[in-house]
């Protein structure tokens, strides 16, 4: 019998085989020797066989040969292999060998890295190459090897990233692109294309790629499928043909999506691919497939009986809203009772105070858990109060979420539309549907499936069932957090679906320990074989680590999901920031904290000695709670983040469960993703009512920060001011010294005046010129490699450019249009930098601020002193100046064309789209900016009165802030109330001379009449109210009352 | 036909005329299902289970149109054979080829197959030496069985035929012997291999079946106006011109 052939004796055989049927022979012998059992794949491995089957793959027929008329074989029937050359046969039967050598686990994976076996395996996924059975078998192979990465337990990330890399490269996406696009409708196909879409969900996490698969097409193909399920469920608008055939998109309609082809993974796939960008969302949107096969409302406008009912809807209060957004598809949902705009007015809606500071929120930590690339929502793109119409996508995916029988569908419809909301593609009124019809829905699966878990648990087989119901339980609080994220409205349903209590438990059951963490190793008659490890002892035959269980990946992916479940439901409310601690999770919060966790175990009975951070390892390597790899470390920052919001968290639960030192420890951890959400947390551990501050200072917090403020990255840099700056915020004076010097004022200098990120693109946009710019200009315009380059920068939509002509309709043309701005808005690099700079300017400048708030005299005006002597009192006041000046940046380079407006101003292509048009540019001064100046010099003006007069000397300083009296910005105009008041503070007798000359000079700069100007005319109550006191501060009517100068307090 | 056999056992008993037609069986009647459905419906069943020559033939007969080729319908019959003549080995190797994923995720089926063919060892050994099938036991079950309690039991019981004389079995043991085994382990891979390639597991008939058995259940138990006996209708002309208008 075959499988009682040593494994070195069949090895030679096959190697030595006469011919290639031989050889099959031979290979099939040892297939069926090795699947489905570890311990005979452990064998084999140790006997080298990897190297050989990757050899085999190596001898690749050249690409002109008769194998490459793969879309014809597409139709041959799998069982079928014989029909193919013998050649091609073998190559089929050592894919198959790798595939299940994959399957054996992470135990196999180090072989197969080490004999390299991706690369290869990736030149049989070129559909046009090779034939169906080939393409099949290493998407196979490539999807078991992503699956065995998602199962090493330590280098899960690592291993993913590495497969991701070989993946991702043009030549490849290429492929994925043409499997994708396969017109056939075999089984065959489907399930590559199944595969396809499973790979890029799995392996597609990082911006770069998914730009990369977006502007490959990879995303029109995914759409174009996804519109072919919307052909295959019937639910095309039956009137829409006439005018499709008339704008030349009739023949983009696709066909039925053909049995094999499974809704869920395609919507996963969108859904990855898409993420938290507004451009590839766009792109989702505008697909000629979906445009196609979803066609917009007017349609419905006309059609009088659906307009008829509508009203009556309206009128009888079960219906809210403009009829003009409503496609025919809504009529497939049912009419929602809005019954008055004041319902969302009561709540905090997220589309009025979009960058709004609200009181419960300590101000500018408003930041949303998730963020979408361009969060400003003033591009008119769908949604608000624009002519664009809502994509009938969106009711679609509403219906489909509804009339779904299968949950995975759902789930991932969900995820899709949550994308669609973030990127405010969404009717407004639409917030009140996803209340009543997706949040619901998804609260249910979570119910549902919450329970159905824990039913036989093998520790290595999971079925297929239980892997679906796992998937969709891991997905569903990650895509409800998503969607709730920024909408306190949506939190509240959530919560009361009951959510909240439902995602700490996942939480909790997710610590429970895991009975077998680890494979076991299969039992062996003869035990002494396991030293018998062949002849090779090359690393090539060694097994690798056999990473974890899938039960135990599952209870961390769990992790992470409930976490982020819980950051959005705690961004907001302190209601459910305190009902969330109440539910006993913080000691698995703090567990997540750790790489290494542990028991979670409440305060009161943890022993003390965990202060000083020493954690006992598993003897095994293997702890029974997991390994928690990054994303589970971000996520329980993002909690702690979030829950550190309120002070009485602070104080107590966060204290006792010493989530501190943690979260100190992380900030140095290697990743710098890891590192900038720690610094985030810091910000408001550091806070002054946050009893973790003292403990955290004599950590040595403060040299970690102020490193970091030196760092590259403009993330970490701005945290760690940002932290710093609630640092020095009401501690005593040594502390604030210790900061200023440890930061260095040079440094600090540099932060505020200089734009750092616009230098340093400008810089690296130089660096990729210079070997043209070093030729004459004109030269180099006319040379090839200029133009090769002018045109590589050009955009292009490929679902249009692929498909050819017949596609310039209006309506394709709008959707170009907007794609194209879209796209510049995300890639706009100078504009990204800008908004850097300015946000670590602002800080830069609050940090001092808050040293010199210090609300007792003469400690005040010591500080004061100090800082002067440190930063030099000129040239801080010449940078606040500067502030408030317009800046024209390298005003002698090269003026282009602002990048905004023109779409030929050169839109990069790719990940590496860079906008070119940074030579020269003119920056206004930022109503944030302006405020934070104003407020320094308002604290300075709080000191004594050699300060104010100091103040006053400014005299063109004083003059720019004139020109700000009619600034848009209620702040500003706020501030400088605030400035004046101060100013004219009169201290003591000694002082009324001083204050004299000062009202003079404000006088003189025509400041009191502007002030009478903002009393009189002013918009807002608040700063007549001010600009009153203020001006009768100066005319010195009111200023002997008890006031004391307004130092403002900032957190 | 498994079906057919039952469907008939069920309804072989009355075939007397009803005296008076129950208000249920005047609707019934009503009801004309198109024969174009119920041939589908055949046709589904021969192909779901594994005929492929008599869907071919079902096919030309009944002027269908010709279905989307499920590609593994020959591959599965030719398993299912194999199995049921006791030929695991090349059963095995056959799966292997259709679709190497399939023992390699689902180790209950490929312990299941392993076992038949440990008891078609031990059938084989019967009188003489036995040591062919404790070394196949040993090298490919026990290091299964070792980590799964449920295997454990089943080898045990299987290696339990080794001792005791083959006509003095216990009926569980016997049934490991029965060729009801063999049956039920082809249709389970049958069942495997249908799923991961159609999303189906079965029959659309058999589904019919269940839910017409799960509708006369809970109708029953809400007390509806039903006769006593709702006839399947399958062997006579009583109902009219369509003979299994009921299923």
């Amino acid at each position: 019998m075959a499988h009682s052939q040593s494994p070195p004796a069949l090895l030679w055989q096959i190697q030595n085989a006469r011919n290639h049927a031989e050889q099959i022979e031979f290979l099939r012998q040892l297939k069926d020797g090795v699947i489905g059992d570890v311990r005979a794949k452990e064998k084999w491995v140790n006997h080298g066989i990897l190297q050989f089957l990757v050899h085999l793959l190596q001898q690749k027929p050249t690409a002109q040969s008769p194998s490459g008329l793969g879309s014809k074989e597409a139709y041959a029937p799998i069982s079928q292999t014989t029909d193919l050359p013998d050649d091609d046969r073998v190559r089929l039967l050592a894919l198959q060998l790798i595939a299940s050598f994959a399957k054996g686990g992470p135990l196999f994976l180090t072989p197969l890295n080490a004999v390299e076996a991706v690369p290869v395996i990736l030149t049989y996924i070129c559909p046009h190459k090779n034939p169906a059975q080939l393409v099949l078998t290493s998407l196979r192979a490539l999807s078991d090897m992503t699956e065995a990465a998602s199962l090493s337990s330590r280098t899960s990330i690592e291993d993913t990233a590495a497969l991701a890399k070989a993946l991702f490269v043009p030549r490849y996406i290429e492929s994925l692109c043409a499997i994708l696009d396969a017109e056939s409708a075999s089984g065959i196909v489907q399930e590559q294309k199944c595969l396809v879409a499973n790979l890029i969900s799995r392996l597609c996490k990082e911006p770069r790629y998914q730009d990369m698969l977006a502007d490959a097409g990879v995303l029109d193909a995914l759409a174009t499928l996804l519109a072919s399920f919307v052909v295959a469920r019937g639910e095309v608008l039956p009137f829409t043909l006439d005018t499709l055939e008339r704008e030349g998109l009739a023949a983009v309609i696709p066909q039925p999506a053909p049995r094999g082809l499974s809704l869920a993974l395609i919507l996963e796939a969108i859904s990855v691919l898409i993420a938290d960008s507004r451009f590839r969302t766009g792109l989702l949107l505008c697909s000629p497939a979906i445009m196609a096969v979803l066609t917009s409302s007017e349609i419905g406008e006309r059609n009088s009986q659906i307009y008829r009912t509508w009203e009556l809807l309206k009128k009888s209060g079960l219906i809210h809203g403009r009829l003009v957004d409503r496609s025919a598809l809504d009529y497939l949902l049912p009419a929602v009772p809005v019954t008055t705009q004041r319902f969302f007015l009561s709540q905090h809606h997220p589309l009025f105070p979009s960058t709004g500071r609200s009181l419960e929120t300590p101000p500018k930590h408003g930041r949303a858990t998730t963020r979408f690339t361009t969060e400003d929502r003033e591009w008119p793109v769908g949604g608000g109060d624009t002519e664009e119409p809502e994509s009938p996508l969106i009711p679609w995916l509403i219906h489909l979420m509804r009339s779904g029988t299968n949950d995975h569908e759902k789930v991932m419809a969900a995820s899709v539309l949550a994308s669609l909301f973030k990127g405010g593609f969404m009717d407004p009124e639409r917030e009140f549907s996803l209340s009543v019809l997706v949040v619901p829905v998804l609260c249910r699966l979570l119910k549902y499936y919450e329970k159905e878990r824990g039913k036989s648990l093998d520790a290595i087989f999971v079925d297929s069932e239980t892997a679906t119901a796992w998937v969709i339980l891991e997905r569903t609080p990650a895509v409800l957090a998503r969607l709730i994220a920024d909408s306190v409205f949506l939190q509240q349903v959530t919560r009361d679906s009951g959510a909240l209590k439902l995602a700490c438990k996942l939480l909790k059951d997710s610590y429970e320990p895991t009975a077998i963490p680890s494979p076991p190793r299969p039992w062996t008659p003869n035990p002494e074989e396991r030293q018998d490890t062949g002849d090779d002892k090359f690393w090539t035959c060694q097994l690798g680590p056999p990473g974890q269980v899938p039960l135990c990946a599952h209870k961390i992916r769990m992790r992470e999901s409930s976490l982020k479940l819980i950051t959005s439901l705690a961004t907001f409310k302190e209601e459910f920031r305190k009902e969330i601690v109440e539910q006993d999770i913080l000691p698995s919060v703090a567990e997540s904290l750790s790489e290494t966790p542990q028991k979670p175990t409440p305060p009161k009975e943890k022993p003390k000695t965990e202060e000083n951070g020493t954690v006992s390892m598993h003897p095994a390597g293997h702890s029974p709670y997991g390994h928690n790899p990054t994303s589970v470390l971000i996520a329980a920052c993002h909690a702690v983040r979030t829950l550190a919001r309120s002070v009485s968290n602070l104080r107590t639960v966060l204290d006792d469960n010493c989530v501190a030192m943690p979260i100190f420890k992380l900030l140095k951890h290697v990743d710098i993703d890891v590192k900038i959400a720690a610094c985030s947390v810091i910000c408001n551990l550091l806070t002054e009512s946050s009893p973790m501050r003292d403990p955290l200072i004599k950590a040595g917090v403060i040299g970690v920060l102020c490193l970091y403020a030196r760092s590259d990255n403009a993330g970490l840099r701005l945290n760690a001011l940002w932290a710093l700056k609630h640092l020095v915020h009401m501690t005593d004076r040594d502390t604030k010294k210790k900061c200023l010097e440890e930061l260095g004022p040079g440094w600090l200098i540099q932060l505020i005046c200089d734009d750092t990120e616009d230098e340093a693109l400008h810089a690296q946009i130089m660096g990729e010129r210079r070997p043209l710019t070093d030729a004459d200009e004109d030269e180099v315009m006319d040379t090839d490699d200029g133009y090769a380059e002018a045109t590589d920068d050009v955009w292009q939509w490929q679902a249009i450019h692929r498909k050819g002509p017949g596609f310039d309709s209006t309506r394709m043309r709008v959707a170009d249009g907007m794609l194209r701005a879209l796209r510049e808005r995300e890639f706009d690099e100078v504009r990204k930098a800008r908004e850097a700079d300015l946000a670590i300017q602002e800080q830069g400048l609050d940090f001092i601020r808050n040293l010199i708030a210090i609300p007792q005299q003469p400690a005040q005006a010591e500080m004061i002193d100090y800082i002067f002597s440190e930063l030099g009192q000129d040239r801080l006041f010449d940078i606040l100046a500067s502030k408030l000046r317009v800046k024209i940046l390298r005003p002698f380079a090269r003026r282009q064309p602002s990048s905004s407006g023109t779409p030929d101003g050169g839109a990069g292509s790719g990940a590496s789209g860079r906008n070119v048009s940074i030579d020269s540019r003119v920056l206004y001064p930022q109503s944030k900016i302006i405020v934070a100046v104003i407020y320094f010099l308002t604290h300075i003006a709080a000191g004594v009165p050699r300060h104010r007069q100091l103040v006053i000397a400014q005299e063109e300083l004083l003059k720019l802030l004139a020109g700000h009296f009619n600034n848009k910005d209620v702040d500003v105009r706020r501030s400088l109330c605030h400035l004046l008041k101060n100013l004219v503070w009169c201290d003591g007798t000694e002082d009324r001379r001083g204050r004299d000359l000062r009202v003079f000079e404000l006088e003189k700069l025509g400041f009191l009449q502007k002030l009478e100007g903002l009393e009189r005319n002013d918009a807002e109550l608040d700063v007549r109210e001010r600009a009153k006191e203020a001006a009768s501060s100066i005319k010195g009517e009111a200023c002997e009352g008890p006031q004391v100068p307004h130092g403002r307090v900032d957190y | 036909m498994d079906l057919h056999r039952r469907v008939q056992s069920q309804t072989s008993s009355t075939s007397t005329a009803t005296p008076s037609k129950h208000a249920f069986e005047t609707r019934v009647a009503d009801v004309k299902s198109p024969k174009s459905d119920i041939n589908a419906l055949i046709l589904d069943y021969l192909m779901m289970e594994g005929y492929p020559k008599a869907a071919e033939k079902f096919q030309k007969e009944a002027n269908l149109k010709p279905r989307q080729e499920d590609p593994t319908i020959n591959a599965r019959q030719q398993i299912q054979h194999a199995i049921h003549v006791g030929d695991i080995q090349k059963a095995i190797s056959d799966l292997n080829e259709l679709d190497p994923g399939i023992l390699d995720s689902d180790p209950h089926l490929h312990f299941s197959l392993l076992r038949l063919q440990l008891i078609e060892l031990i059938r084989n050994a019967r009188g003489y030496d036995p040591s062919a099938a404790i070394n196949f036991a040993q090298e490919k079950l026990a290091p299964r069985a070792a980590s799964n309690e449920q295997f454990l039991r089943e080898l045990e019981k299987t290696m339990a035929l080794l001792i005791f004389p083959a006509d003095k079995l216990q009926p569980d043991l016997a049934a490991l012997l029965h060729s009801d085994l063999r049956r039920n382990t082809a249709a389970q891979v049958n069942e495997v291999v249908l799923q991961r390639h159609t999303e189906r597991r079965e029959a659309a008939i058999r589904q019919l079946v269940r839910m017409r058995a799960w509708a006369e259940a809970s109708c029953r138990s809400k007390k509806g106006n039903l006769p006593d006996r709702i006839e399947l209708g399958l062997n006579g002309d009583d109902n009219g011109n369509d003979p299994m208008v009921t299923t």
